[in-house]
């Protein structure tokens, strides 16, 4: 039976205005279920991990990045519940990556219920689906309000990062990569993310991707664009690999467990929350989830990073 | 900053390391892997390997076929065809099944021709190269 947790406060509260016409929809497709909405932080962890407990074999995150995330970390015991998400919120980039990019799409895709099993990541206590950065990325998110869509919203947001990028001082980082070699380097910015969640087709492995900074301006406005783009769901870029997962990064490498180290001592993000400081340890677990997807094998155009032998 | 064309075959190589990047340890890989860093150690994979014109290597290398553009102070083992390329150097031994040198590359050591089938595989990942 679905279990569907709805945060009220996701997408600037839109969900109040949307909940009624997205029941209805449940309802026609046959899959309405219990319907139960938090009122806090963190109550989604709990309210997963409870529905779970319960017997419940669909959990579905109606919310944006955040309450997927707490969704996720209350079913990591869980492995055999599936998750989906009907993305309201601000920040909807896991939805995105996942090939659904509004509520009607996300009502089919649940009824088509496509499962594919994803192993988390764990960057200090807690577990991620998606992308982890640092450096200029994070200090992006922290300082343009990218969650305003439109021309006009695009060009602010270009403006403002602009500014941040021109004045962003480069990291010295030092990465234990697996405990067999060690790499030292300037970073302007750094993703990791499971590189199967990017490739369904590919093995659940980190893909860490860095770059030092662009030197010229087309460079930079490039970059910008880009990752302001894949900030934004529908637009042109939002399916693409967010930032330096695609092949804009300078260095890439696989890796099953990497401590970071950096100078100065940085923030590092989860889908764009703030989730903790360097030094930092992230692994790849053993843990699985089962999402809900839309995306299908052979609409997958190509490897991020590995090349799939067939 | 590397620029892209500065690492030869840069695009779809598993693991890209970019100038200015320092690497130490044995950097393993189950694909292709391309340098344009500075690596004190080995490096093993089961695809191409390529060190690109800014790339330095202090070590030896374990791949299918490698082509050097920058500097290689350690052995090759090419299971396929080892290139030196015109701004290449290397000086240490070369087993593989082909050697080309490009007019202006360097190679200082030995070179041993062998079959392909007559290549010791890559060292496994518990066993010191």
């Amino acid at each position: 039976m679905y279990y569907y947790i709805v945060n009220p406060a996701a997408g600037r509260s839109q969900t109040k205005n949307v909940q009624e016409k997205i029941r209805a929809r449940l309802d026609e497709l046959g899959i309405r279920g219990e319907w139960v909405k938090t009122t806090g932080p963190g109550e989604a962890s709990k309210m997963a991990a409870a529905a779970a407990a319960k017997g419940h074999t669909t959990v579905v995150a109606v919310g944006g990045d955040d309450t997927v995330n707490e969704v996720i970390n209350g079913l990591t015991a869980h492995d055999n519940v599936a998750i989906g998400i009907i993305p309201l919120g601000s920040a909807n980039r896991l939805a995105t990556q996942l090939g659904i990019v509004d509520w009607r799409q996300a009502c089919e895709v649940l009824a088509a219920r496509r499962l594919t099993p994803y192993c988390l990541i764990a960057a200090g206590q807690k577990f991620f689906l998606s992308t982890l950065t640092l450096g200029f990325e994070t200090d992006l998110d922290k300082n343009v309000d990218t969650t305003e869509t439109g021309w006009k919203a695009r060009a602010g947001q270009l403006r403002a990062g602009w500014g941040h990028a021109r004045n962003f001082r480069t990291l010295r980082c030092r990465i234990n990569v697996d405990d067999q070699y060690k790499l030292e380097c300037d970073v302007f910015s750094l993703s990791i993310a499971n590189q199967k969640f990017l490739n369904p087709l590919a093995d659940n492995r980190l893909i860490v991707a860095l770059s030092d900074h662009p030197g010229h301006s087309l460079q930079l406005g490039s970059y910008l664009w880009r990752t302001l783009g894949s900030r934004v769901a529908g637009s042109k870029t939002s399916n693409e690999p967010a930032g330096l997962l695609e092949e804009t990064a300078t260095t890439r490498f696989l890796a099953h467990r990497v401590v970071i180290e950096t100078d100065p001592v940085t923030g590092i993000m989860v889908d764009g929350k703030v989730a903790g400081r360097t030094p930092i340890a992230i692994r790849l677990t053993d843990r699985r989830v089962r999402f809900i997807t839309e995306k299908v094998v052979a609409d997958f155009k190509g490897a991020v990073g590995p090349k799939i032998k067939s | 900053m590397a620029r892209r064309d500065d690492v030869l075959g840069v695009t779809g190589a598993d693991t890209v390391i970019g100038a200015g990047v320092l690497v130490e340890g044995t950097l393993r890989s189950e694909g292709d892997v391309s340098i344009d860093g500075t690596l004190t150690g080995d490096v093993t994979a089961t695809g191409d390997v390529t060190i690109g014109v800014n790339g330095h290597i202090k070590g030896g290398i374990y791949g299918l076929n490698v082509t050097i553009a920058g500097e290689l102070d350690g052995n090759i083992h090419a299971q396929g065809e080892t290139t030196i390329r015109e701004t290449g150097r290397v000086n240490g031994d070369i087993t593989a099944a082909g050697l080309a040198i490009v007019s202006g590359g360097q190679f200082t050591g030995r070179s041993l021709m062998s079959r392909q089938s007559e290549l010791d595989l890559a060292p496994a990942a518990d066993q010191e190269p």
